[in-house]
């Protein structure tokens, strides 16, 4: 036989298996295939070079115009630079949530995420921070008195009207406050930085062993962890009460400015679909987990997991649609729609945690432990 | 046979019927131990009126909650913590220092309960007090060392702060949390002790004329219950009295305290061990029953599966928290990574603690020492503690825990 004839038939018993046993579940699972055409290394070039890095160096340079507009702010309060800070703030805010799933090298050992993200921010805190002075911002204690849960209650829910806000940033104690959590942002952002663009790049591309302590373990477990706890928890779940049989509407994301919590959320999503799909500001043909997981031929029922990863994902995005701009009063006004929103979020987290997980061969390494 | 001697047969059996019942003040018939059969829910009565209290033991959860509570608060203040603890100010006078009235008016203590138990420490008073005094040792020690170094960061060697995920913990300069040595501790000195070697031991339950009284039914004075019935009871109130349905304990079990009732659902919750909940529900059930039934052998056999599977539920969780510190401990040695693994090694070195009030059954003491306890105590805190333990070391002390019991370290560790 020649070699076509001899492929054509091993190519035609394949499928006649397949097609055999397709509707036999037992014979399907998918086999792990290392698969010898997809370039690991390539992957984590990718990953530095066309979405880490880029991330990051947008995420500093939002820092950056805070920065500035938080200066001519404190120089001379009115409510036109108010209003120029708040739009840099949010920028900034947007910003980061393309970097958060990164929590990996400077941004974990510097523990950054919480640094920049825990809410609820706690009022009591920063209230007494400021007049009490003496604090030390590198506290863990200090997790919930700073960050950008800090600057929406700082830029929004000090008073009830503009004018009063610009008013308390007369007082050098506050505005000395707004500034030294606006520059740790900026400085803890730009250490990550300059440790990507340092040592940390050579080194997390070299690491390519299959193992807990590779390169690609660490980042699919932490995106992974990103999704289940910061997103689909984090921005929509905690807040509808899922976990605390109550709702708490106070735990929304950016709760004081309240519009642009869906926002927030929106990015997010779209910046952990985006790190799936292998599509960054100026590529979308990075090779990512989507060509991975198609490369080992991963499938589940008959369909590709990555098509069932996207088309899940796209189903939350939609009833996502559903939502307020501000999550804060969704909660409040109809909280169902949270639910759902959730339901449909949640659908993702067995095609990551156990399906794709499975597929490319790598151990969960977080516990989703109760704690106590 | 002949037809002529039935009739003289049945003269006779009835002779004997009249006979005996001229005789006998009881019928001719009698069975002693009647079978007894447990009811519904935990619900007894005499006359009407619920025979089942045990507010002393609620009162004793309450306090030890609150002091738990406001050993976390950097505000509180060494005198209040230490009389939240034995109820009484230092030279003995009455004390308020608790949140809730109740306790401020109770005469009860959570001090002197603290290992307390008939069987273990009536006649090992200076054991006790060195007990007692270890409690005592951590609520200053929180005040004196941890409570000024709020906002430091902890560091061999140095008390402080250390961030667990997004969370504070609060450690001393061995990386002890003091809050969760007194709450886990109290889980076995308190809680376990008055169970396991008081209020189930026949040296309690058939104290003085417990079972006279309790065979005639004669209560307690101005009680519904015999004495023998609330011992029990009160056994089954350090376990389930916080529950907001005591009846019906079962269903919201894990959720209803920060002590016992806690950590029997959260080994409830592990399949490998998925049915001791009910199990020992059960037992205390059939027990309260048998007691009424005045059948005192079933009801120490009841006892005898309480006090195994309760003491199984300690090691359960101090092989569970040693290996959940073991796993939490960072690979790269990152000073700021090692607040979860500090958090778990607290609460293993409670319920390590808690180890020498478990009671087994076949010796009739507890599993473990109290010198095979403080061996164990001393390993885990030598030098710079939590900073310095390792991986080899907890899982020694995981598997010589095991070892007494019939569960292995992988089980129970996850």
């Amino acid at each position: 036989m020649s070699k076509t004839h001899y492929l054509l038939f091993m190519l035609l018993t394949m499928s006649m298996t397949y097609s055999a046993c397709s509707s036999d579940e037992e014979c399907c699972d998918p086999e792990i295939i290392e698969s010898p055409s997809f370039d690991r290394e390539a992957m984590l070039k990718d990953w530095a070079d066309d979405i880490v890095i880029p991330s990051f160096e947008n995420y500093s340079e939002a820092l950056g115009v805070l920065k500035s507009a938080n200066e001519t702010f404190i120089s001379a309060p009115t409510i036109a630079n108010l209003e120029s800070l708040r739009s840099r703030y949010i920028e900034a805010y947007a910003s980061w949530q393309s970097v958060s799933l990164f929590d990996i090298g400077k941004a974990e050992s510097i523990a950054l995420r919480n640094f920049s993200n825990i809410y609820p921010t706690s009022i009591d805190k920063i209230t007494s921070n400021i007049t009490a002075g003496g604090y030390n911002l590198e506290l863990p204690s200090n997790f919930v008195a700073q960050g950008f849960p800090a600057l929406d209650y700082l830029m929004y829910g000090m008073a009830d009207d503009d004018e009063e806000i610009v008013e308390i940033y007369n007082d050098a104690k506050y505005a000395t406050y707004l500034t030294e959590v606006i520059n740790r942002l900026d400085a803890l952002a730009n250490e990550v930085l300059a440790d990507w663009k340092g040592s940390y790049r050579e080194d997390f591309i070299a690491n390519q062993a299959s193992s807990a302590t590779g390169s690609i373990d660490k980042l699919v477990n932490d995106a992974i962890f990103y999704y289940e706890k910061f997103l689909r928890a984090g921005k929509i779940g905690i807040p509808a009460g899922v976990f605390s049989g109550n709702t708490i509407s106070d735990a929304v994301e950016a709760p004081y400015s309240g519009i642009y919590s869906k926002q927030l959320f929106d990015e997010g999503l779209n910046s952990f679909q985006d790190f799936f799909n292998g599509k960054s500001l100026s590529r979308s043909d990075i090779k990512s987990l989507r060509h991975y997981l198609d490369a080992v031929d991963a499938q589940k029922d008959g369909v590709m997991l990555s098509q069932l990863i996207n088309n899940q994902i796209d189903k939350a995005r939609t009833k996502s649609n559903e939502l307020d701009d501000n999550l804060k009063q969704q909660v409040v006004g109809d909280n169902a729609k949270m639910l759902e929103t959730y339901d449909e979020l949640q659908k993702v987290v067995v095609l990551l945690k156990v399906d794709m997980l499975q597929a490319l061969n790598i151990k969960v390494d977080f516990v989703d432990a109760d704690g106590d | 046979m002949n037809h002529k001697i039935l009739p003289l047969l049945l003269l006779i059996t009835v002779s004997f019927l009249i006979v005996s019942c001229e005789k006998d003040e009881q019928p001719a018939i009698v069975d002693p131990n009647p079978e007894v059969v447990a009811p519904d829910g935990y619900s007894f009565s005499r006359d009407g009126n619920s025979t089942v209290s045990f507010s002393g033991q609620t009162t004793r959860i309450g306090m030890a909650t609150e002091l738990v509570f406001a050993m976390s608060d950097f505000s509180s203040a060494k005198s209040q913590l230490i009389e939240m603890y034995a109820n009484q100010t230092a030279d003995g006078a009455d004390a308020n220092p608790f949140e809730n009235e109740v306790y401020n008016e109770s005469s009860k203590s959570v001090k002197s309960k603290v290992a307390a138990s008939q069987d273990f420490f009536s006649s090992n008073t200076s054991e006790s007090a060195v007990i007692k005094a270890d409690f005592e040792s951590w609520i200053s020690a929180q005040v004196n060392e941890v409570f000024p170094a709020e906002n430091k960061i902890a560091n061999p060697g140095t008390a402080g702060q250390v961030a667990d995920g997004s969370s504070v913990r609060y450690v001393n300069a061995q990386g002890l949390e003091y809050n969760q040595a007194v709450n886990k501790g109290l889980i076995g000195a308190l809680m376990l002790d008055q169970i396991v070697n008081n209020y189930l031991s026949p040296a309690v339950l058939d104290a003085s004329e417990n079972i006279i009284e309790n065979d005639n039914g004669t209560v307690a004075d101005g009680k519904s219950y015999t004495t023998m019935e609330h011992k029990w009871d009160e056994a089954y109130g350090y376990l389930f009295g916080f529950s907001n349905t005591p009846e019906d304990p079962i269903s919201s079990i894990g959720s209803e305290d920060n002590f016992l009732n806690k950590y029997l659902g959260r080994v409830e919750d592990d399949p490998d061990f998925a049915g001791i909940a009910v199990k020992i529900y059960d037992a205390f059930l059939l027990g309260r029953a048998a007691i009424v039934g005045q059948d005192y052998d079933l009801r120490d056999k009841q006892a005898e599966i309480i006090k195994q599977e309760l003491s199984k539920v300690i090691a359960i969780r101090a092989v569970y928290y040693l290996q959940q510190g073991k796993n939490g401990i960072p690979a790269d040695g990152d000073m700021n990574a090692y607040g979860s693994a500090f958090h778990d090694l607290s609460e293993g070195f409670g319920f390590v603690y808690s180890l020498r009030f478990t009671h087994d059954t076949n010796a009739n003491q507890s599993y473990f020492s109290s010198e095979e306890v403080t061996a164990m105590i001393n390993d885990l805190t030598v030098g710079n503690g939590f900073w310095d333990v390792t991986p080899e070391k907890l899982d020694e002390l995981s598997e010589t825990i095991a070892a007494k019991f019939d569960f292995t370290v992988a089980q129970a560790g996850e």
